[in-house]
């Protein structure tokens, strides 16, 4: 996932430097986009499917977050993360 | 970016955040049991209703005018304030009261209540329950009751009232430049890191850092909307006030200085709540209140009537019958402002979804709650450090080729 692009233009960064830049924007943008997506599903349809996807949307920033809670501390000399 | 727009950044982050975090604390924590209020009740207290009649399905309901002459029957001379039908129960609820001027004056004495309400089953026209009457010892209060009214009022008002629901509409709003801000922040600090990093083997203050970023990332939109939503839904006095003022004021113009007529002359309640229903099409009719009620008209029933729709369910619109007559004086859909409360309504209280919303909501919560928790060790533990060394001890590089200039600038 971050060997996408950034969506948001990101100041140009120094080409000598020795570490590598990361794709800030992905994960944090699909987040809110299903935030957004869970929140108005429910509201728009109140019905069977759309409250499911609803659930289903707002449950994925949660479970992202124990998943990288989990890594960071099962792993400690590691710095945990999705890459 | 460069360095002095980031310190600026840093800067409005750190008071922003300051200033809201005690009290977000406090909606956060408090939130919390409000979310699950009904089945707190019901578990705690339990459901005090009496059982409703089996009755085959599809019995009509009585007229509401044979309920409204049982009302009067029950208390001669008094008069009758309101009549609501129930949303998911065959109940109707009319309020009554000795007469206007005695409610009125209630206001003045916190511990005397003169409105009192009787309910009826909609489909028998019998009295199922009455409220407790003023002269009876009042119901020994649970601790149910006590706690949940304490984290009710601390959520809403701080138990300031008009006043606390300003400041913690402002709160609102300072979290919301929070957030902004910490996006900011975070776009910039996170460019070596790959999202949800947590460096657990370096300083502790890195793991707080990194963690206060990680929850916040997950959480920055759902934090936005409630927090942006419990801002408007705090404006909703002077809203309504602005409305009252305005449109409303303009509507019960011609009628401002009449008399409230007599209840024994007023037309058909039945007949308003189905002369509303024609003039809303679409709409169902929750509730009438009587001619004569505060911010109503003088002579018109005034009638509650929402969306049938599952999102316009949410917005009402009154329709005035004007009680002398029984004809139609108008259907008035709310302005812009007031619709725009009432679909942020559900969205700030997480209750369209069923419980598992419900319970998505609560996680969220207590996320936000660690979000506030870490940011808040971020700033003790490093408080005397200057805003310079700090954003360095956080990982920031200050000396980026293009920050060069602010820098020299900057330390002159």
């Amino acid at each position: 996932m971050n060997a996408l692009p950034p969506e948001i233009p990101m100041p140009s960064l120094p080409v000598s430097t020795s570490r590598h830049p990361v794709a800030v924007w992905p994960w944090p943008i699909t987040l809110g986009l299903l935030t957004i997506f869970g929140l108005l599903s429910a509201l728009l349809g109140q019905h069977g499917v759309w409250l499911a996807l609803s659930w289903a949307a707002l449950s994925i920033p949660l479970i992202v977050t124990v998943i990288c809670l989990i890594r960071a501390w099962r792993r400690p000399s590691s710095k945990g993360g999705l890459s | 970016m460069t360095t002095r727009t980031l310190r600026r950044w840093f800067v409005v982050h750190k008071w922003t955040s300051l200033i809201c975090t005690l009290f977000l604390l406090i909606v956060c924590v408090t939130g919390l049991p409000l979310l699950f209020s009904k089945q707190i009740w019901d578990t705690f207290v339990g459901d005090d209703d009496p059982p409703y009649e089996i009755l085959p399905p599809g019995t009509p309901n009585a007229s509401l005018d044979v309920i409204v002459e049982k009302a009067r029957a029950l208390y001669p001379g008094q008069i009758i304030t309101s009549v609501n039908p129930d949303d998911d129960e065959p109940a109707v609820l009319v309020s009554m009261a000795p007469s206007w001027q005695a409610l009125k004056d209630d206001e003045n004495y916190p511990d005397r209540h003169s409105g009192h309400w009787i309910k009826f089953d909609a489909r028998t026209a019998r009295v199922l329950e009455q409220s407790r009457p003023a002269t009876e010892p009042k119901e020994p209060r649970t601790w149910t009751g006590i706690i949940m009214s304490i984290c009710n009022r601390l959520h809403v008002s701080l138990f300031a009232y008009l006043p606390g629901r300003l400041f913690l509409g402002l709160m609102g709003g300072v979290f919301v430049a929070s957030l902004v801000s910490g996006m900011v922040l975070y776009g910039r600090f996170m460019k070596r890191l790959p999202f949800g990093s947590v460096r657990r083997d370096r300083a502790s203050r890195l793991t707080w850092l990194d963690l206060h970023n990680l929850l916040g990332a997950a959480t920055l939109v759902w934090a936005t909307v409630v927090g942006f939503t419990g801002l408007v839904n705090e404006l909703q006095t002077p809203l309504f006030g602005l409305w009252r003022v305005t449109d409303v004021r303009q509507i019960l113009k011609p009628y401002a200085n009449l008399p409230v007529p007599s209840q024994d002359h007023l037309s058909s309640v039945q007949a308003a709540f189905d002369t509303a229903a024609r003039a809303a099409p679409g709409n169902e009719v929750t509730g009438l209140s009587f001619p004569g009620a505060s911010f109503g008209s003088p002579v018109h029933y005034v009638l509650w009537t929402r969306g049938a729709t599952p999102l316009r369910a949410r917005l009402y619109t009154p329709v005035l019958v004007d009680a002398r007559t029984g004809e139609l004086t108008g259907a008035y859909p709310m302005p812009w402002y007031l619709r725009f409360l009432e679909i942020s309504r559900p969205l700030h209280f997480g209750d369209y979804g069923g419980m598992p919303l419900r319970i998505l909501w609560a996680l969220l919560d207590v996320v936000v709650i660690g979000v506030l928790v870490s940011g808040l060790v971020l700033w003790a533990g490093k408080r005397k450090i200057a805003t310079d060394a700090r954003l360095r001890a956080l990982g920031y590089d200050l000396d980026d080729v293009d920050d060069v200039p602010a820098l020299v600038e900057s330390t002159r």
